[in-house]
């Protein structure tokens, strides 16, 4: 199953959701088709003035380009998810997640998709860190009973 | 970039802080692995790249070593990228901050996979007004 992560770049998540034989849309994915692209057009991201246009699908025009910069990169990977796991407050935004309007707007469209989504908040003790690790494990679990039930 | 360069997959190995492994015995071991691949030797673990099947092969292999203990995380730039390098950056890349800050759980996330536990992911419900009211008379007495 295609799971969507938020922040889309998590080490933790990502890792977690591999564990389970499930799939994790990561940034960096996307964000290898934009560095490795044979005919690189601005270094260091290959980010033309196609992305805002199609960035367009998730904010209106008036929204600042950058935020549909970013959505034209993340875009893709809510419409692909299946599921999704958000944690929220995560201390870190860098890069392509410096944005708080942007991880707005994405948390924003996974929520309305309407697929299982499993909510946390970034964990900062050995305690919540264990549930936080449980919990994934069993939203994953359940989601291989969901695949398996529904052939 | 060449067409070669831009097929290929890059992946971060990161050991955990309880790792019975360092990272000069894993470089050793996935060069034992005789995958065709890039290998980097960190500070964190390694970096990989090569073809995407080669790449997932060596990531089998290398969680073995240590179930528990071994991260790995899909990157997007390839190893020793002059635009994210730090020799050329002249500091830390983006992507290093943020893992030193999930590196200071990944500890617990080790422990936590080793005694996996149970739990119900259903929200605490709202208590009724009667049952509020009750235990509002109770801790007035």
């Amino acid at each position: 199953m295609k799971i969507a992560i938020f922040p889309p770049n998590s080490l933790i998540l990502a890792d977690l959701i591999e564990r389970r034989g499930h799939e994790p849309l990561v940034l960096q994915k996307e964000i290898r088709k934009r560095v490795t692209d044979a005919e690189i057009d601005s270094p260091p991201l290959n980010i033309t003035e196609e992305e805002p246009i199609k960035g367009l699908k998730y904010a209106a025009i008036e929204v600042p380009s950058g935020v549909r910069g970013r959505m034209a990169i993340f875009g893709p990977l809510i419409d692909a998810a299946e599921a999704a796991i958000i944690m929220e407050d995560a201390p870190f935004g860098f890069g392509c997640i410096g944005c708080a309007r942007t991880n707005e707007l994405s948390m924003f469209c996974l929520r309305k998709r309407g697929i299982p989504l499993l909510e946390l908040h970034y964990p900062t003790t050995k305690e919540e860190t264990m549930e936080v690790v449980n919990k994934i494990n069993t939203f994953l679990d359940k989601l291989e009973k969901l695949e398996v039930s529904n052939g | 970039m060449s067409q070669e360069e831009s097929s290929k997959f890059t992946r971060m190995i990161i050991l955990g802080p309880t790792a019975n492994i360092s990272q000069t015995e894993l470089v050793r071991k996935i060069h034992m692995m005789e995958i065709p691949l890039t290998i980097k030797s960190t500070c964190y673990g390694a970096v990989i790249n090569g073809e995407e099947a080669d790449v997932n092969k060596a990531v089998e292999e290398i969680r073995k070593l240590d179930p528990c203990n071994i991260f790995t995380k899909d990157r997007g730039f390839p190893p020793g990228d002059p635009r994210r390098c730090r020799a050329k950056r002249g500091g830390a890349r983006e992507g290093f901050h943020q893992l030193e800050k999930e590196f200071e759980l990944l500890g617990h996330i080790s422990e936590a996979l080793e005694h996996p536990k149970k739990v119900s992911l259903k929200k605490p419900g709202k208590i009724s007004v009667d049952t509020f009211k009750k235990i509002a008379e109770e801790s007035e007495k």
